[in-house]
């Protein structure tokens, strides 16, 4: 059973962060939180999703899980005006979710669960380097290098104390250098690894509207970005993994 | 099939890493095409099939090795057997005698209700005909794979690419890769990880040999490595019967080939098989390049023309637009 209350603005980007991902997700209902984990068709990113109770205006909830259809999701998003107020709700067990704002009814079928992708197990990996910016910042570097090349570096040189992002296209080469006062926080640790910009492109159009973004890097290794949005009352990490380096 | 030196080789057959193996191959399409065929089976050993009853095990076969290599780093070039040497008539014969009798086990098993027996019988009647190839030829070139003609045998084509450099190393279950001097012959690159030995499954990893390390390490020349392949048999001659790879070794070493072949062998003239394994005919004249695949082309074929289902090869295309050298997340999961 789940029966809520929520501003559409803070669902809008709870279903843009999964929709750049992926197209279906297991949703996990809980009395306290909302959450889903779910892994891009091709195995290269996950995205990790929490909304808190707190982010609700109301919530009342039992333990369920629901198969979304996040494509459908996102084609309704853009009938819903900015301020708008979202009423959510399912019965004990149903197949169908009602979706109501600004007096519209939405019926949304629920998708069979078994037919949806296995919540992947949680990564156990290492990152010790670390950088936080803001999410402007990080969404103005992945557009700035996709203009020259489909693939970003993003590495940390302690020798020199800054986090840097290089592009390197067949004729054309972008690198950003962030020292220490450039941001708001960095682990001076040698760390280096190429990323997709295909997959950083639909991550950064969601990432560009945090307030601050945690990057995790490592020695060829995945990327993780981790930020809040609604009031630190949701939470969205993404990882990514790495591209192999030409030799 | 191939030449039975494991014995005298198992200690330079090196495990490697995936990651070892990025670089380009060359694979023996015969040898990979006839393992998709005998192992992408049903229980009851039918092997994939569209409604029309053409066998489809090959080209899933190659769509997610293909994947696979891509996401490991690994470029593959496709080499096809030509017209073989005449001397390898026998064998041929000899083979097709055999997937005729397995084909009549397998139905006979089939009709008896043994699953087990029936599988068994159907994997080694599987036959790399016309058919098989040309769809090969037809997804390679769709998912930009290049594809080269060998004159004569596949894999003494993909010996002298690895020679000349053009590849890194050649790809084959068969040692025989090393008898036509490929440099480094990588083995058990499936998708898997596992394969089925005599009715069981067990796990196997890729492996690699380097031909001077076994040259240098048996003391021998690549010369006389074909010489003790004579003595064992080879595909192209049946071999002295009682002399295994060790016992080979010892008599080559002693420089006592020729005797024991006049002895056991006389009228056996090895010169046209040695001479076809040291300078075996090779195509100089390809070209190796890789194109993005064609999405359309592969759906086409693959989902109109063979009845794949459409969200498996959709899934499989997504991964492949993003695989070239892309690593996935299951290795940190």
């Amino acid at each position: 059973m789940l029966k809520a209350t929520i501003d559409a603005d803070i669902f809008r980007e709870s279903i843009d962060a999964i929709a750049a991902l992926v197209t279906e997700c297991r949703m996990h209902v809980e009395p306290d939180r909302l959450y889903t984990r779910a892994v891009d068709t091709a195995n290269v990113a996950m995205v990790s999703l929490q909304v808190k109770k707190e982010a609700f205006e109301t919530y009342q909830a039992t333990k369920e899980e629901l198969g979304l259809d996040i494509a459908k999701l996102k084609n309704m998003l853009g009938m819903m005006g900015k301020g708008d107020k979202l009423d959510l709700s399912l019965p004990e067990g149903g197949h169908r979710m009602e979706i109501a704002f600004n007096r519209y009814r939405y019926a949304l079928t629920l998708l069979d669960v078994n037919t949806i992708r296995k919540d992947p197990n949680p990564p156990t990996i290492e990152l010790p380097g670390k950088v936080i910016l803001t999410g402007e910042a990080l969404q103005a570097a992945i557009k700035a290098a996709s203009m020259v090349s489909d693939k970003i570096a993003l590495g940390i040189d302690p020798d020199n104390k800054f986090f840097y992002m290089v592009a390197e296209g067949d004729t054309d080469h972008i690198r950003l250098e962030l020292g220490q006062s450039e941001v708001e926080s960095l682990t001076l640790v040698e760390v280096r690894s190429l990323f997709s910009l295909d997959y950083l492109k639909d991550m950064g159009r969601v990432m560009g509207k945090a307030e601050k973004v945690e990057i995790h890097l490592g020695v060829n290794h995945p990327v993780k970005f981790s930020f809040d949005f609604a009031d630190r009352n949701g939470h969205i990490d993404y990882l990514l993994a790495p591209r192999i380096e030409a030799e | 099939m191939g030449v039975a030196l494991r014995d005298i080789i198992i200690e330079y057959k090196k495990p490697i890493a995936w990651e070892g193996l990025a670089g380009i191959a060359a694979v023996d399409a015969h040898n990979a095409l006839y393992q998709f065929l005998s192992i992408i089976r049903q229980p009851d050993g039918t092997p994939l099939m569209d409604s029309h009853g053409r066998i489809t095990s090959h080209l899933s076969g190659i769509l997610f090795r293909t994947l696979n290599f891509l996401e490991m780093g690994i470029r593959s070039v496709y080499v096809f057997d030509g017209e073989p040497p005449h001397f390898k008539q026998g064998t041929i014969e000899t083979r097709r005698g055999q997937r005729i009798a397995a084909k009549e086990r397998w139905q006979e098993a089939l009709e008896k209700g043994e699953i087990g027996e029936a599988y068994k019988h159907a994997r080694s009647s599987a036959r790399v005909d016309a058919a098989v190839i040309d769809s090969s030829w037809q997804l390679l070139h769709l998912l930009g794979v290049p594809s080269v003609q060998a004159p004569s045998e596949g894999e003494a084509q993909a010996a002298f690419m690895a020679q000349i450099g053009d590849v890194q190393y050649s790809v084959s279950q068969d040692y025989d890769s090393l008898l036509f001097g490929s440099p480094v012959l990588a083995r058990n690159l499936t998708v898997s990880g596992k394969r089925k030995v005599r009715g069981r499954t067990i796990s196997i990893n890729p492996e690699r040999i380097i031909l001077k390390e076994v040259l240098n390490g048996l003391s021998i020349t690549r010369e006389q490595l074909v010489e003790i392949a004579l003595l064992v048999g080879t595909d192209f001659n049946e071999g002295v019967h009682g002399i295994g790879a060790k016992t080979a070794l010892k008599i080559v070493k002693r420089r006592e080939f020729g005797a024991t072949l006049e002895k056991e062998l006389p009228d056996f003239d090895p010169v046209p098989i040695m001479n076809f394994f040291l300078q075996p005919p090779v195509n100089t004249d390809y070209k190796l390049s890789w194109t993005p695949p064609d999405r359309e082309g592969i759906r086409r074929m693959l989902c109109d023309q063979y009845e794949f289902s459409p969200e498996r090869i959709d899934s499989a295309l997504d991964k492949l637009a993003t695989t070239s050298g892309q690593k996935t997340l299951d290795r940190w999961f």
